[in-house]
Formats: C-alpha cells, structure tokens, sequence
C-alpha cells in the first residue's frame, strides 16, 4: 500500500501532469474538435468504447476475483494517458490528434468514466465493498480540469513556457510510474512472484489488444495509416496514474493493495510495450516517407 | 523611342491607382542603408519571430536585428579580413540566423551567395566553387556534405548556426537537443568552424576594440554594385548565379510594395514566411520588402507537413502570407485552417509557379481575403508583373507589368506579336539582373539589347492583362497543334475529386507527342475515366489526355513548384 506521503505525492504528480496536459493545448483546439469532429470522435469511439469493453471481457473471460476485476475494468475505463503524446511525437504520429483525443477524452471522462464503470462493475457481478463510488470518480476528475485548464491559460500567455511544461509534463507522466515501480514493486515482490499468469496476461493484455484494436477499428472508419497508428496508440495508453489515484483515494489497506495490482502492473508493463511499438510505427512511418520522396525523385534516380 | 507595338504604349497603367512609382528610384543607395534607417525608424518592434512546429519561439526586435548583423559584419571584415565584394554564402533554412547573416553580409559590402541547404554535396560544390565563395553560413544539420566537399571549394571560413540559435536559452537546449539526441539530425564533422552566436559575440568585441562604426563598409556602395549572387537552374541543368545588384533589389522590394500599398500599413503587418527566403520569391518579397514597411515576419524552419504552420496561424495574427500553389492548397486540405481560416488576413501573394484558378477561389471564399497573383523570375529579381488590388479581381492572369517595367510579347524573330496573340514574354526594367556570373554566352542569350528573354509564352488580352500561357520548352505539339501543359492541368485539377495534376507530352507514333497526365486523387474514389469525361467537358480533342496516370505525390522543387522535367526524365528512362 502506499503512503499517506506518497498518496500526496501521487496526487501533486497528477496535477502537474495534467497542466503539462493543458499547457499542450489550446483553445482553438477544442473549437477544432467540435467544429470538425470526426477524427476526435472515432478516437473517442476507440478510448471509450473498446478499451472498458476490453477490460470487462478480460476480467470475466480469466474469471478474475472482485479485486482485481475492478482494478482492471477501472484500468480500461480511463481517459487516455499524456505520456501517448510522447510517444505519438516519437513515433512519427499525428501528434495534434493524439492530444485532441487525450484532451477531450479527459473531459469526457467526467461523464463517461463514473456511467462506465459503473455499468461494467455491474455486468462483471462485483458488488458491495469493491465498487467504486461514481461520484469519488467525478469528483476527480472535475478537481483535475482545474489545472489543465490553468495551462491552458498559460500557453495561450507564453508559447514558449506552455511548451516546455508540455513536456515536463509528459516526462512527469513516465517518471511518476518510474516511481511506482520503484516505491510499490519491492515492498511487493512477493505478491508479484505468487500472482498468477492470468493477472500479467490481463494487464498486458489490456494495452496490446487496445493498441491492436483500436488500429483497425480506426482504419475501418476510413482513417489513413498514420492517423489511424496514432488512434492506436491512443487508446492503448491509459491514464495509468489517475486510476492509481483514485484506487488509492477510494480504498485502503489490503483492499487497496489488491486493487492496485492490476493498474500498477498495466502501467509498467505499458512503458515496455509502447516502446516497442512506436519504435516500430516509427519504423513504418519512415518507410513510408522514404517511399514517398522515392515516388518525387524516383524520376531523377531513374535518369 | 518609337513605340513598336501596343505594348511600349504600356496601356495597363490605367490599374495602378492612385500611387505614384518613380521608376523604382528608392531613397537608398544600398540595401545596408535601408536596413539601417527601417531598424532605427521600427527600433523596439519586433522584426523577426521563428516559429517551431509546436509553437516554440525566438524574437529579435528590429534593434537587436541592426546590432546583431552589425556584429556579424564586423566580423566578417575585420575578423576573418574579407574583402568588399567577397562572396559569403548561406544555406540555411528559414531561422533567426538567416536575417542576421543576410543583413550582416550585405552591410560588409560582400555578396549574398544564397544555397539551398538541401542541396546535394556536388550541387553545392558546383555553386560553392562557380561564385568562388570564401565563407559559408550553413546550419548544422547538413555540416556533413559541405565536409566532403570543401577541399574542390574555395571556402577559407564556416559559420554553422542552429535552427533554434538565438531563442531564449532553455527552449534553445530543447529544441537542439531534440534534434541531436532523437532525431540525430546534427551529423558529425572534423572541420573548424565557428558558431555565428561566438562569430557575432568576436564581431562586437573587435568593434568596441577598433571603435569602428560599420558604416564604414558600406557608405561608399552605389546601386550598380553588386548584391547577391542567386542561383537558378535554368534550362541547360547547371545552375548559374544571376547577378543582382542592390539597385535590382531596391527597385524590386519598390515594386512589390507599390503592388500591396493598397493592403499596407506602416509597422503594423505580420507576414507568414513559410517559403524559403534562400529562393528569390521569399528573399525580395518576405525578407526585404515587408522589413521594409516594419513589418514582424514569422519565420517557419520547414513548412512541411503543413501542420507546421497551425501554431504560427494561432499564436499570431497573420495579415499577410507569400506561397506557392501548392502551399495554398495544402492548407485548404488542413481541417484546422477551413475551421479557423486567419481572420486577420488582408492578402496573400501566390507566385513561383502558375497559381491554379480553382485553388484561388477556393482560398479566397474560405479566407475571406484576396490572393493576388504575381509573376517574376530570379533574373529579375523577382517580380515583373502582379495583379493590382485596385484593379479588377481577376483569378485567372499574371495582371499588369510592375511600375517602371516594360515588357513586350515577341515571336521567334524579336518582332511583337499583336494584342490578343501568344508571344514569348520579354522584360526590360530596374529590377533586371546584369547577366549570369562567369557565364558570357548565356548572358548574352538571355538578354538582348537591354530586354530579358523570359522563355514564357504570354498573351495580352483586352483589358490589358497578362496571362502565361506556358513554358516555352514545356510546349506538347500534337498532330501539329500546339497543346500548353498548363491548360490541361487547369481543366484537370478542377475537378474537385483532385488534388494536383501535372501534364507532359510524350513521344506518340501517330501524333508525335500525346498528352499524358499524372494526377494526385483529393478522393480516393477518382477513377481515370472520370478524369476523361470531366476533361472533355472543357478541352477539345487534340488536347485532351491519352493517359492519366494516378500518383501518390509529384515531384516538385523546394519552393513547391512541380518539376514537369522529372516526370519526363523519369517517361524518358522507361
């Protein structure tokens, strides 16, 4: 379980991350959003329709107890996570949608992320002392707009510091499930090494289906490879450190620890497997770069 | 002089409006003394203003932007010891650096060589060692090709500078340690060099030490003398430097202006400068002539992808942007810029290739503001004819010949051509080159008795406008008519299910040469006979396309223009 510190801690961390989030936008894109929505709602399409969805069949196909269940259906419930900014830009991305689907779905979230987990709770038969209260969720959430939209404020002030907090932000996102690993695993490992196959399969499961889905739900939706390489990364990457918050703000003691389990091991595993992958969009981004300046100067190599 | 034809009566003076233009005879002897008395008269507003992709930036205040090129010229004749008239080049993209060395160049009284910096290592040793070039300002992302060519140059001193040098410190760390560490875009190299933050840093330390006031090196220019060297490649492949003097340019940046008077107020303009200004267009038009009336001018590193440009849209109220056809059509295709065109626009000047008429109106309905099109070369620095804002709103023509240009339309033997008739349009004025450098023979073919052979078939029609038919060389003869490239492309690309379309002629048993086209879908669903019935709707049949070939991109230069000679290098090849 963590600490009373390191649950503050938690929860700072999360406020910085969010004016980093914040201080990537601005409000024009938002206007964008609405005025031509289509991108940004196939994306939401993908965050919130495949990704509970996907936690909620995972967690009654492995047949996972209550606990864990609940940290995993809270996992795919998520809005998605800032560090997907990072590695949509590493990965050769569209890094403006990635943050217009990273953004509107945190403010989606409000509604959409109590409604839903409520509903999956419900469907997956957890009840009782294991479900969480929709309105701690909002209230989260709700807290959580109030720096996003301060860095908002502040790029629309200054270009330069908004942008360097952008990626302080970012870089925060990675350094606070760094620290995760560092403060939970050790106190832990033993927990980790009696956890069976079934948990690991899930909370890895749950970013690689995503990415994987929301790949070819995307392109199906007439979106072009990179965009819809984007949209997967998207919705891969879940806001791993606010589920964490709100586990920690919501339960205690073992309880805690248990719940925990699932949200803890998606984030670490997550950092693995984003890598991975946008190493490899990055690779295919290139390809099809140097495939296109080959298509311009094929005409003069050919000469 | 006897007027020969209806053009020497010069009959489109009736479009210039009120304004008078005195034969592009500017207040200044030189450019450094316009660079100086706009910096003291624009002193604390802002010149210069480079706009990364995610909206990262660097300022210089027209102050900064006169003591930092002051610096530079310091440095450049009394550190490295250059002589007036050396050749200094920069090959750079559009950064805070350029302005400096720009400006810092011509106040040495040395020559602009201006390079392209994605040139290839032979293309640069080729124009490095033509222009006997003794400096370079190069950024450091291509330091690695000038390696492997300087010892066949003659090149003593290198100044490499940064995309991000002088921007606020941490941002600076960022955006190069980005561009080193992650996108390992800075190449290694053994060569000496300096960085123009430490060129600069040694130009005002030598002159508090000399006390020497700048002035010095340029007081005693005249406007025959010699400016810029740029470089075009011309029709024969090697690229020749057509020489401008600083009279060339002050008279051009005169012209330009008296285009966009109407649109102009003094101090107040923000031009979007996503062209490059080491091409002719951006370099008169961006750096010179909108510095010239105080305006602050956004520089954009790399305006491709487009998306580069949605920051610089949103973080500044644009009112004027330069660019080429494809430019204007790239952002149409943006969602971000259709959402929130720039309401601050007042016009946006197309050039550097024929604008197309469909992407005019659509650019003009969706902005709300006009995009008048102008019509110039690199041998004249650029600008020969616009279209005026006090004349009618035409889409579909060059306009009218700049003030104090003449022009005439001529057939093959020199002789003009009647109005209404196609001739190859020939141009004498104030901003015409003095010939190429080193290259006497090409010179002479391509200025005759004081007139600039453009190789462009023009025609006058009767309100006096001009329209470019085409390229001379690009002409396609089938069974004996003639067939202009650029017809095709019009009728094609209005189709709205197009994105762009280039045409050539190829080799054709029966007609000698047919039409072919390569198009580039706006809708995946296009198909070739769709292409085909839209096409006869408007051609007749000697001009209409036997082949459409679908393509994902064209080849195109730099600036954007599409490279017809690559489609037909590449035809030619099979």
């Amino acid at each position: 379980m963590l600490t009373e510190t390191e649950t503050k801690l938690l929860g700072v961390m999360m406020m910085v991350i969010m004016f980093g989030m914040g201080a990537s936008l601005t409000f024009r894109d938002f206007l964008i959003a609405f005025k031509k929505p289509k991108g940004v709602l196939v994306g939401l399409l993908c965050q919130y329709g495949i990704m509970p969805f996907l936690g909620y069949a995972l967690a009654v196909s492995l047949g996972l107890p209550p606990a864990l269940a609940v940290g995993l259906i809270l996992m795919g419930c998520m809005p998605g996570g800032t560090t997907s900014n990072i590695f949509t830009y590493f990965s050769k991305g569209v890094l403006a949608l990635s943050i217009m689907m990273t953004s509107v779905s945190t403010l989606v979230a409000v509604v959409a992320v109590p409604a839903l987990i409520e509903m999956y709770s419900n469907m997956a038969g957890v009840t009782g002392e294991f479900k969480i209260p929709a309105a701690n969720v909002a209230q989260v959430l709700v807290i959580l707009l109030v720096p996003t939209v301060l860095g908002m404020l502040l790029r629309k002030w200054n270009a330069n510091i908004g942008a360097v907090v952008e990626l302080v932000g970012g870089m925060l996102g990675v350094f606070v499930i760094l620290f995760l690993i560092v403060s939970w695993v050790p106190r832990n490992y033993q927990l980790l090494l009696t956890t069976p196959w079934s948990v690991y399969f899930a909370a890895i499961g749950l970013g690689l289906v995503g990415m994987l889905l929301g790949y070819w739900l995307a392109r199906l939706l007439k979106q072009d490879n990179n965009r819809a390489r984007t949209i997967s990364l998207e919705t891969g990457i879940q806001n791993g450190p606010l589920a964490v918050l709100i586990v920690t703000l919501t339960f205690s003691g073992t309880m805690q620890q248990e719940v925990l389990l699932i949200p803890v091991l998606y984030s670490l595993f997550i950092v693995l497997t984003s890598t991975a992958i946008t190493l490899w969009y990055r690779g295919i981004s290139k390809r099809e770069a140097l495939a296109r300046d080959g298509a311009k100067i094929g005409a003069v190599a050919a000469a | 002089m006897k007027a020969e034809s209806v053009y020497d009566l010069a009959p489109w003076t009736m479009h210039y409006g009120v304004q008078s233009f005195q034969d592009g005879q500017s207040e200044h002897a030189c450019l450094p003394a316009l660079i100086s008395a706009v910096a003291k008269q624009f002193a604390q507003n802002r010149a210069f203003t480079c706009v990364m992709p995610n909206g990262m930036y660097g300022n210089l205040s027209f102050a900064q932007i006169d003591e930092l090129s002051d610096d530079f010229a310091t440095y450049l004749r009394e550190t490295l010891q250059l002589e007036a008239g050396a050749r200094v080049a920069v090959q750079a993209p559009n950064c805070l650096s350029v302005p400096i060395a720009v400006f810092g160049i011509l106040k040495a009284g040395c020559v602009l060589v201006n390079t392209n910096p994605l040139y290839t290592a032979a293309e640069m040793k080729h124009q490095f060692a033509d222009a006997g070039v003794e400096a370079v300002v190069i950024v450091d992302m291509f330091t690695d090709k000038l390696e492997t060519i300087r010892a066949e140059t003659g090149i003593k001193h290198i100044i490499t500078c940064s995309v991000a040098s002088f921007f606020p410190p941490v941002v600076r760390h960022i955006v190069q340690g980005i561009q080193r560490y992650w996108n390992r875009a800075i190449p290694a190299h053994s060569m000496s060099v300096t960085q123009i933050e430490e060129a600069v840093a040694a130009g005002g330390a030598a002159r508090a030490k000399l006390k020497r006031d700048p002035q010095e090196f340029w007081k005693r220019l005249k406007r025959t003398d010699l400016a810029l060297l740029q470089y075009t490649g011309g029709t024969t492949g090697v690229a020749k430097g057509a020489m401008l003097t600083h009279g060339n340019l002050l008279a051009n940046i005169d012209q330009i202006l008296a285009m966009g008077a109407a649109k102009i107020e003094l101090g107040r303009e923000v031009v979007l400068t996503a062209l490059p200004v080491y091409h002719i267009f951006a370099f008169t038009a961006n750096l010179l002539a909108f510095y010239r009336v105080g305006a602050r001018n956004l520089l954009i590193p790399s305006p491709r992808p487009v998306q580069n440009l949605q920051r610089a849209f949103e973080n500044y109220p644009v009112t004027w942007i330069s660019g080429v056809n494809t430019l204007f059509n790239a952002l149409l295709n943006e969602e971000w810029f259709t959402a929130f065109p720039p309401k601050h626009l007042k016009a946006a000047i197309g050039g550097g290739a024929a604008m197309h008429s469909a992407v005019v109106k659509r650019w003009e309905a969706t902005t709300g503001s006009r995009l008048a099109e102008g019509y110039g070369l690199t041998e004249s620095s650029p600008l020969v004819c616009f279209q005026p804002f006090t004349g009618p709103q035409r889409t579909d023509c060059i306009g009218i010949p700049a003030p104090g240009t003449a022009v005439r339309l001529v057939d093959d033997d020199g002789k003009p051509v009647p109005q209404g008739e196609r001739g190859e349009l020939i141009v004498r004025g104030p901003q015409v080159m003095q010939g190429y450098w080193n290259q006497h023979d090409e010179s002479a073919k391509t200025i005759k008795d004081g007139w600039l052979y453009t190789g462009d078939v023009a025609v006058m029609d009767h309100e006096h406008m001009f329209h470019i038919v085409d390229r001379k060389k690009d002409l396609i003869i089938v069974s004996g008519f003639n067939v202009y490239p650029n017809e095709v492309e019009e009728a094609i690309t209005a189709h709205d299910k197009v994105m762009e379309a280039a045409v050539i002629g190829v080799v054709d048993a029966k007609t000698g040469e047919a039409v072919r086209a390569f198009v580039v879908k706006r809708d995946a669903t296009l198909t070739e006979t769709e292409v085909l019935e839209h096409c006869k709707t408007v051609l007749t049949g000697y001009k209409m396309p036997t082949k459409i070939i679908f393509r994902d991109e064209l080849p195109k230069s730099p600036i954007g223009k599409i490279l017809r000679k690559e489609l037909r290098k590449e035809v030619a090849a099979k």
